[in-house]
């Protein structure tokens, strides 16, 4: 649910403003550079300003940049942090999974049928705004400490979003091409796999985004709640020890990785599904 | 070739969603194109001239009356249908584009690069429509159409959105396609001269409900060139039918 601004339009015949000529325009080099140092200064300031916060406080409540860096180091050392990385992402990848594909059955049936719309509208709205704590309790209260606990909650908490975001991809579907479609009788699998799947492919991704990010709430809450192990249930035991250099470096290592897996993985994915309209770019 | 297209006693209306007026299409319309016989249908925008052939192409119902097409759901054989913009999927090459249509009729999809051949694509096979040309992506539409092997082809302004030498270009093109094996085919289009070049019957349509008010029999043997003083004759009359 990203807002685009639009580009101020511009009179027909009104010239561009004239400015103060820049001196120096950049050249392409260090242009390209430009982007990714504005986003390291922004970390650099936040890390320097953390650490200068926490000498002024002098509390054990505000630990410095050094001895968070110091559990982060231990962190990365210690396989069991692997071991519960690894079973977190597994519930949200399960998760997620069986909300992809709910959302995707779903989203295209609202889109489609204006009945389907009516009857699915209300179930979108109470999942928007259910907050995922709220969906984390419940699945504890329900399911325990079996698996579908965890993949649940992230399925609940994530499928709404996803379902709208993909309601609107199919109502900008191209009534043209279903048509087409008709005509040469597709059958069903093309049309999913060629038609639908493509040209949901912004929303998709757009609704994955969402989703993904909902999902790490919601999982580290039921991990908090009701697992003995994931991210949650290790930031719960540096917690219960008091440790806040340890829930600090859990969060921050948390947060890179998913930045990364989102970043690396879904964007991987949206420039594969785009080839083709980088061709037509040149 | 048993195959033609018929419409029977074929009434539709629109209710129009501003003043919720309903006003009637085609009131009672009948019309038979013959096997191997290529139809045009000219009129002024608005007069249905694509509602009856959605009509064909099992798009749209009748509201009353019988349309035996090739529509799903329909009897007999194949459709190709060339629609005035290219329709393709552009996140597919060219050759699968054809490919897909081929597959979902039951044919070897094998035979798309013959397809495209006829069209002069052969080169482009493998490149996404969005680097082609607009008059290209059109052949890709025509390839499509005419690869399945249609027993019915619907061309609903085929090459309206072209400029003008593209858009010869294409006639000429589709007059060789059709030449090779001929079809029961629909043509609808605004421009008189498309009508006569292409079709052996031109029908006249206007009013609301719409009727044929004039239809004139093209007797010229193919190939036709688009210079052809017979045809620009005929073309004049057409003209003159329709301002």
């Amino acid at each position: 649910m990203s807002v685009r601004t639009p580009a101020p339009a511009r009179e027909a015949g009104e010239r561009p403003p004239r400015g103060p000529a820049p001196r120096r325009r950049p050249g392409p080099r260090s242009r390209r550079w430009q982007g990714p140092a504005a986003a390291a200064s922004f970390l650099l300031l936040l890390v320097g300003g953390w650490h200068v916060m926490a000498l002024a406080l002098d509390s054990v409540l505000v630990p410095g940049v050094d001895r968070i860096g110091a559990e982060v180091l231990r962190l990365l050392g210690d396989p069991r942090f692997y071991a519960d990385l690894g079973v977190t992402f597994q519930r949200v990848a399960l998760g997620f999974a069986l909300a992809f594909v709910v959302a995707v059955c779903v989203g295209i049936a609202m889109g489609r049928s204006p009945l389907a719309r009516r009857f699915f509208e209300p179930a979108v709205l109470i999942g928007l705004t259910v907050p995922g704590l709220v969906w984390a309790l419940l699945c504890v209260i329900w399911f325990g400490v079996a698996l579908i606990n965890p993949v649940m909650a992230v399925a609940l908490s994530s499928a709404p979003a996803l379902t709208l975001s993909i309601y609107q991809g199919t109502r900008a579907t191209d009534a043209h091409l279903l048509e087409m479609a008709h005509v040469y009788r597709f059958s069903f699998r093309d049309r999913l796999r060629h038609l639908w799947l493509p040209s949901l492919a912004p929303a998709l991704f757009g609704g994955a985004r969402l989703g993904l990010s909902l999902a790490w709430k919601v999982i580290v809450l039921v991990e908090i709640f009701g697992m003995s192990s994931g991210v949650g249930a290790a930031i719960n035991g540096e917690f219960a020890s008091q440790n806040v250099a340890g829930v600090l470096a859990w969060t921050v290592l948390f947060a890179f990785v998913m930045a990364l897996l989102e970043y690396g993985l879904l964007q991987g994915l949206e420039n594969r599904a785009g080839r083709w309209r980088k061709v037509s770019a040149v | 070739m048993s195959t033609a297209v018929e419409l029977r006693g074929v009434g539709k209306s629109f209710t129009s969603v501003r003043d919720r007026r309903t006003e009637d299409v085609f009131s009672d319309f009948s019309l038979t194109v013959e096997p191997g016989e290529l139809v045009a249908l000219v009129g002024a925008s608005g007069t249905g001239k694509t509602t009856l052939l959605h009509m064909v192409a099992g798009l749209e119902r009748p509201d009353t009356g019988h349309v035996s097409g090739v529509g799903p759901g329909g009897d007999h054989g194949r459709l190709g249908v060339v629609f005035q913009q290219p329709r393709l999927l552009d996140w597919l090459p060219v050759r699968a584009n054809v490919e897909i249509a081929l597959r979902s009729a039951g044919l070897d999809p094998g035979a798309a690069d013959a397809a495209l051949a006829q069209v002069g694509l052969s080169e482009y096979a493998d490149k996404y429509p969005s680097v082609l040309s607009g008059g290209q992506r059109q052949r890709v539409a025509v390839a499509r159409a005419f690869a399945v092997d249609p027993s019915v082809v619907l061309l609903d302004e085929p090459f309206s959105a072209l400029d003008e030498l593209t858009g010869r270009r294409l006639r000429l093109l589709l007059q060789d396609l059709w030449t090779r094996q001929r079809r029961v085919g629909l043509l609808v289009t605004h421009s008189p001269a498309e009508a006569v070049f292409l079709a052996d019957r031109v029908l006249v349509l206007a009013g609301r409900p719409a009727k044929v008010v004039r239809e004139y029999h093209v007797s010229l043997p193919r190939p036709r060139s688009p210079e052809d003083p017979a045809l620009f004759d005929l073309h004049r009359r057409v003209v003159a039918d329709l301002l």
